[in-house]
Formats: C-alpha cells, sequence, structure tokens
C-alpha cells in the first residue's frame, strides 16, 4: 500500500503529512523541555544554598555548542545536496552530522566522568551555624596494613586487590546478625563472603528451630518438646553462612510468620462477631476502645492462641572466626557506634569500628554555605569559618595545608577588593567565600605563602589555570597537580557524594536535562544515519522522498540544536 | 522554503552565513561571562549578565528556527503546532508564580530563600487564616 502524501502536500493542509507530525512532535518536546527549564528555574530561586554559578567546565560546553551548530549547518546542507540530486555530497554532510553527534557524546561522556570522580563533604564540627563549610576533591585510595586503614600512596596500585577508595568504614566484625524479616540480604552477605574469603569461618551460632506446624496441631507436645523435634530443625548451629542458608531461615521465618497472623486474625475475627452478638452494632468502636470488656476478651484470645503459635525467632546471628575487618561503604550504614554498625537491610555487625578518615586530596574549598547561613544569623561569616574543622584541625605532619590555602585565598581576596574597589565594584561572594581549583594551584606554586600571593596578583604574575586550560579540561586534573592532602576523621564527615544527583538540586537538574538532550542527540543520530546508510533505496526510486524525509529528521536536529543554544549559557555560564 | 534548485543554492549561502553569526554569538556569550571589560551589571555574575547572556541565546535560537527550520515562510497549520508548544511552555514557567503564593512561610523571612526553620512558628503573610 502506498503511504499518501509522503511527496506531495495535502492540499487543505499545503503539507507533507510527515511534516505536519514532526511539528506536532517538536510542539510537545518544546513542553517537555519548557517544564524542565521550568523546574530548573524553580529550583535555583528557591535553593536554600548557595546556586553553584559557573560550577562547571566551560570548555567541554563550548566545544559542544559549536560541534552543534556546525552539525545544524551539515544537516541543512545534506537536506540541500538531495535537493540538488547530489547523492556523494549528502553522504558527505551527513558523514560529518553524525561525526559531530560523536564528538559531542564523548565530550558529554569526559565530563559526566568527571562529575562521577569528582568527591564533594560537607564537614561537621564546631561552629555557631549549620554549614561548617564544603571541601571538594578527589579520594584517594587505601588498604589494610596490620589492621590498619592505611593510604596507598602509589597511584599504579589503586586497582589492586585489597585496595578500596578511601570513604570506607571499616569493623573489626565478631558477630553477624541477620533480621529475617527483611529477606534482602543477598548482596550484603556476598560482600561478606568476598571479604571474608577462606580466612575466616561465619558460622551459625545456635540451631535455628521452628516447631513443625503438623506435629503443632496434632498436639500431645509441649514446647520444649516441639522444637527438640527432628522436623524443627532448619540450620544447624555450626553451619556456614551462606545465601542458602539464610533463605532456608527466612523461608521458615516467612512461613511461620503467615501462620501465626492466620491465627490471630481468626481469633481477632471470632471476637468481632462475639462483641457484635453481645452489643450489637451501635456504638461498637466506643466498646472496643474504651471497655474492659474488649480488652478481657482480647487478653483471654491470646492466652488460647499463644500456645498454638510457631512463634519461629527473627534474628540468627553468627560469630565471625577469627574477627574480619569488614570494609563497607558509607552509604551502606545508616547508624554506627563504637561497637557495632547497623546495615542498611538491618543487619547488625558487632565488633570494632576502627577509624575510619576519609582521605583525599582537596581541590576546592567552599565556605558560601557558611556565610550564608552566618549572614541569616546574624553572625559575621568569617567568625563562623573561622571556627571551622577545615582551618581548625592539625594533620598528621603537624599543619595544616588547608589552612595555609585560606590564607592565601585571604590574601589575594584584599588584592581583589582593593582593585575592584577602584572600579567601584565589589567581590562576589565566589570571590569571597570559595577557594578553586586553579587557585588551589596557583598557591601552592607559590608555597602557600599569603604575601607572595598578594605581590604575584598585584604583579598580574599569579598562575591562572584560564578558560583554556587543557590541563583540566573537565575540572581538577589530579593526575597533573598534586592537591592538598587532608584526613578528615569520620566524625568530622558530614554528607558526601560524588557531583551527580545525590549532592543537590543544581546536579539533579543538570543531569536530568543534559542527559535528556544527550539522549535526542542519540536519537536524533540514529535516524539521520538511518538515511545515510539505508536511504540510497529510496534515493534512486524518489529522491524527493529521501528529501522530505532528511528534512523532517533534520528539523528534529535543529530543535536538539536550539534546546542546547539555551542549556549552555544557563547551565555553564551562569 | 527554497524549492527550486537556484533557490537552493541561494540558501545554502545563507546558512553558512547563519552558522557563523552563531559561532559569533556563541563567543560573544562566553565572552561576556569571562572577560572582565564585557562583565556587565556588578563584578562576576549577576542579573544583567543572566538578561544579555538569554537575550543573546533568545536570538540565537530565533535565527535556528526562522532560517534552519524555515520559520520565516512556513504553512499557518506549523506556526499553530509550534505556538502551541511555545504556550504550554510558558505556562510550566509561569506555574513557578504559584509557588510564591503559599499562606504559610516558615521562619522569619519574607524572602524566597526557602530556609525552613522549624523551631521558629510559621508565619501567615497574607493576613488571612
Amino acid at each position: 500500500m502506498e503511504i499518501p502524501f509522503v511527496v506531495n502536500a495535502r492540499k487543505d493542509t499545503g503539507l507533507f503529512n510527515s511534516k505536519v507530525g514532526i511539528w506536532l512532535f517538536l510542539a510537545s518536546e518544546v513542553t517537555l523541555f519548557g517544564g524542565l527549564f521550568s523546574g530548573y528555574l524553580f529550583l535555583r530561586l528557591y535553593a536554600d544554598y548557595p546556586w553553584p554559578e559557573r560550577a562547571l567546565p566551560v570548555l567541554p560546553g563550548l566545544i559542544n555548542t559549536f560541534v552543534l551548530i556546525g552539525s545544524s549547518v551539515t544537516v541543512v546542507f545534506a537536506w540541500a545536496a538531495l535537493k540538488m540530486r547530489e547523492w556523494r555530497k549528502f553522504q558527505i554532510y551527513m558523514g560529518i552530522t553524525l561525526a559531530c553527534a560523536a564528538i559531542f557524546m564523548v565530550l558529554k561522556g569526559i565530563e559526566y566522568n568527571a562529575k562521577f570522580h569528582h568527591q564533594a563533604v560537607q564537614i561537621e564540627g564546631p561552629g555557631p551555624v549549620q554549614g561548617k563549610g564544603i571541601l571538594e576533591g578527589h579520594v584517594h585510595y587505601a588498604e589494610i596494613v596490620d589492621g590498619k586503614l592505611t593510604e596507598v600512596k602509589d597511584k599504579d596500585r589503586y586497582h589492586d586487590e585489597g585496595v578500596f577508595p578511601a570513604n570506607r568504614i571499616l569493623i573489626k566484625a565478631s558477630e553477624l546478625t541477620f533480621v529475617l524479616k527483611r529477606p534482602a540480604h543477598e548482596a550484603y552477605v556476598r560482600e561478606i563472603l568476598k571479604q571474608a574469603g577462606d580466612d575466616h569461618e561465619i558460622t551459625l551460632v545456635e540451631d535455628y528451630r521452628v516447631p513443625n506446624e503438623d506435629e503443632l496441631h496434632a498436639g500431645g507436645k509441649n514446647r520444649t518438646q516441639l522444637l527438640e523435634s527432628e522436623k524443627a530443625l532448619v540450620a544447624k548451629s555450626g553451619s556456614e553462612l551462606s545465601i542458602d542458608v539464610l533463605e532456608d531461615m527466612e523461608d521458615a521465618f516467612l512461613d511461620a510468620r503467615a501462620h501465626d497472623k492466620d491465627i490471630r486474625t481468626d481469633f481477632l475475627a471470632a471476637s468481632w462477631d462475639w462483641i457484635r452478638d453481645e452489643k450489637g452494632d451501635d456504638d461498637l468502636a466506643t466498646y472496643v476502645v474504651e471497655k474492659d470488656i474488649w480488652k478481657e476478651r482480647r487478653k483471654e484470645d491470646a492466652e488460647k492462641f499463644g500456645p498454638l503459635m510457631l512463634s519461629a525467632p527473627g534474628e540468627v546471628t553468627f560469630k565471625v572466626d577469627p574477627p574480619l575487618i569488614l570494609v563497607m561503604k558509607p552509604g551502606d550504614i545508616p547508624k554506627s557506634s563504637k561497637e557495632q554498625i547497623k546495615l542498611r537491610d538491618d543487619t547488625v555487625v558487632k565488633g570494632e569500628v576502627l577509624p575510619s578518615p576519609m582521605i583525599m586530596g582537596v581541590d576546592a574549598i567552599d565556605f558560601r554555605h557558611t556565610a550564608m547561613r552566618a549572614e541569616a544569623e546574624g553572625i559575621d561569616p568569617s567568625k563562623a569559618i573561622e571556627q571551622s574543622w577545615i582551618l581548625t584541625h592539625t594533620d598528621s605532619h603537624g599543619g595544616n595545608d588547608l589552612k595555609k590555602a585560606w590564607d592565601c585565598h585571604m590574601a589575594w581576596l584584599r588584592f581583589q577588593t582593593e582593585r575592584l574597589e577602584k572600579k567601584g565594584r565589589v567581590p562576589t561572594d565566589n570571590d569571597k567565600y570559595r577557594v578553586n581549583w586553579d587557585e588551589m594551584i596557583a598557591y601552592q606554586k607559590l608555597d602557600f605563602i599569603p604575601d607572595d600571593v598578594y605581590k604575584a596578583a598585584s604583579e598580574d604574575t599569579l598562575y591562572h589555570a584560564g578558560l583554556f586550560e587543557l590541563k583540566g579540561f573537565a575540572g581538577a586534573n589530579h593526575k597533573e597537580f598534586d592537591f592538598p592532602h587532608v584526613e578528615i576523621p569520620r566524625k568530622n564527615v558530614g554528607f558526601e557524594s560524588t557531583f551527580t544527583p545525590k549532592w543537590n538540586t543544581y546536579y539533579a537538574i543538570y543531569f536530568t536535562i543534559t542527559g535528556l538532550h544527550g539522549l535526542h542527540v542519540i536519537g536524533g543520530a540514529l535516524v539521520l544515519g538511518y538515511y545515510l546508510f539505508f536511504g540510497r533505496k529510496m534515493y534512486d526510486s524518489n529522491p524527493e522522498w529521501l528529501a522530505n524525509r532528511v528534512e523532517i529528521g533534520g528539523l528534529f536536529w535543529h530543535f536538539v540544536d536550539l534546546v542546547w543554544i539555551f542549556l549552555f549559557p544557563i547551565l555553564y555560564l551562569m | 522554503m527554497a524549492d527550486s534548485i537556484e533557490e537552493v543554492k541561494k540558501a545554502k549561502k545563507l546558512y553558512m552565513f547563519i552558522g557563523l553569526l552563531l559561532f559569533f554569538f556563541t563567543v560573544i556569550t562566553v565572552m561576556v561571562a569571562s572577560v572582565e571589560w564585557l562583565d556587565f551589571g556588578g563584578h562576576g555574575f549577576d542579573g544583567v549578565d543572566a538578561t544579555i547572556g538569554l537575550i543573546i541565546a533568545a536570538f540565537k535560537a530565533s535565527l535556528v528556527m526562522f532560517i534552519f527550520m524555515h520559520l520565516n515562510h512556513e504553512r499557518p497549520l506549523i506556526y499553530f503546532l509550534y505556538g502551541l508548544g511555545l504556550v504550554m511552555a510558558f505556562f510550566c514557567i509561569w506555574l513557578i508564580g504559584w509557588s510564591k503564593s503559599d499562606p504559610i512561610q516558615y521562619g522569619n523571612s519574607n524572602r524566597a530563600d526557602g530556609f525552613y526553620n522549624p523551631d521558629k512558628p510559621a508565619t501567615n503573610v497574607h493576613g488571612h487564616d
């Protein structure tokens, strides 16, 4: 069957059908991205933290803008080539368009990858306001040597076995208690068994026994006899921890719980019937809540159904011999004390929580949140900043590189304030309260001597990475530069995350919009690629048909470009 | 739209010119954000920079729409469809205004700073129950 109006226009609309279709689609796309831009605006206007202005590396974004604009030109040239029946030129222009799409996605990948590996941590500790400062950088790597967390200095060893990112929590585990009512232990069990290897035995402390249902209902045996029966044994003490053993116990527990629930429900239903018969339906709720008669009945119920319950134990404990140093991600541990940690699945690991500092190379110090909170509370921001752990701690070498960097920043700020004053301007909050990675390098190059920083700034010789600094193409380059090293005690580690949607709403909306835009680039490239690689047959049968199709694909491609034209300044420059 | 070969040939020059114009304005946008003598308003990013950046972006977007997407000479149906999308998009942005009309604000501030302070009583800023 021939599809109508794919080459020639309909009389009523004056358009070929595919064009109406693509514009309908584009209208819905405008609404979709309009909603997302609206979301961005809302998050920015109502953010309760300093919005990360100009936080993204400009160069990848700028190159991508050029790439998309260039591809918009080539896609329209490809369409023009078809109109002029120049197949070879169409192939070249469309090929360039697809190459541009690939470059765009590669650059986006580099940018995303940098974000996935860049760490931020909110510092906890003394201070008059809620924000105690933020450190940004790259987490170093560590291993366990003689039972202690030890930093791995050799970067070539980062991917060796037993080496892990130095933001883990260590616990010398001697006992594990699994909660059977939350059967979701598999990932943790696998991880624990992996870390235990063959050197540690993890065995069940006591038999796990649940009375057999048939034996219980047959009667004639008390609870002790029921539990001693062979049929009651689910897992024997000394059984090694495995997913299968745990699942057997979980199944037995869940079956027993379902059995017990049914009996309780039956008794409850019978009691409802009884009180209805006794008192009628009127004012029933009052009776149930207030009257002793109901409480008495339920007490009798409990005495009756108690012996009918299987009452399986809800927890099982395994001992670890010899004790094992478990290395766990902080995100897996909602609660911890000195003696135990609790995993997300409620598994309790008992033992001794070892010192687990977070070790990182710091490429930025950010006190904007501290200043914002201090101003809101009517406190001098500099007083709040001075009390932060970042500036008051002493590292293992008896110094504090971050304090030195901050002092240098203050020297630079003094120069910047004087310079701007002459122009009738004032420094921004970014100037005042944030040390960027390029500044950190500049200060380091001057051995963190504030007077030298002031002098270099005055003479305009202060190292400046600049917009086109390739060494930090997509962010601070930790391969080229050694940034100040810091060990943050676990008690001073507040919220921490890489620069992903978890960190703040800015990165949430950044990844949402750019991710969706990236999917549009891939989708558009697939359609245009189809015309390039499989369009010859259509071209031979009716070149105008292919030209129309390329025009439709091109319209979508221009729309993708159009969205980026707004995304670039909004996300990268504002 | 350019339909004849002559028209298409002529349009190609225009497309190239528009492409260069888009490159040029992209550079200008980045310069406004990074070069001090082009930093209008106060020092660093502020509302003036945002306005300039968005005006340039809107101009660039209109070049893409009118020239590359041929909206400078389209059929009425296309304008209607695209206009519908734009109206919906602006409606989404307009919705933000509603968030301002929340009668209950927390803390002691009428600023839209989003601070939530449970220790301070809710203030009825609109003066009605």
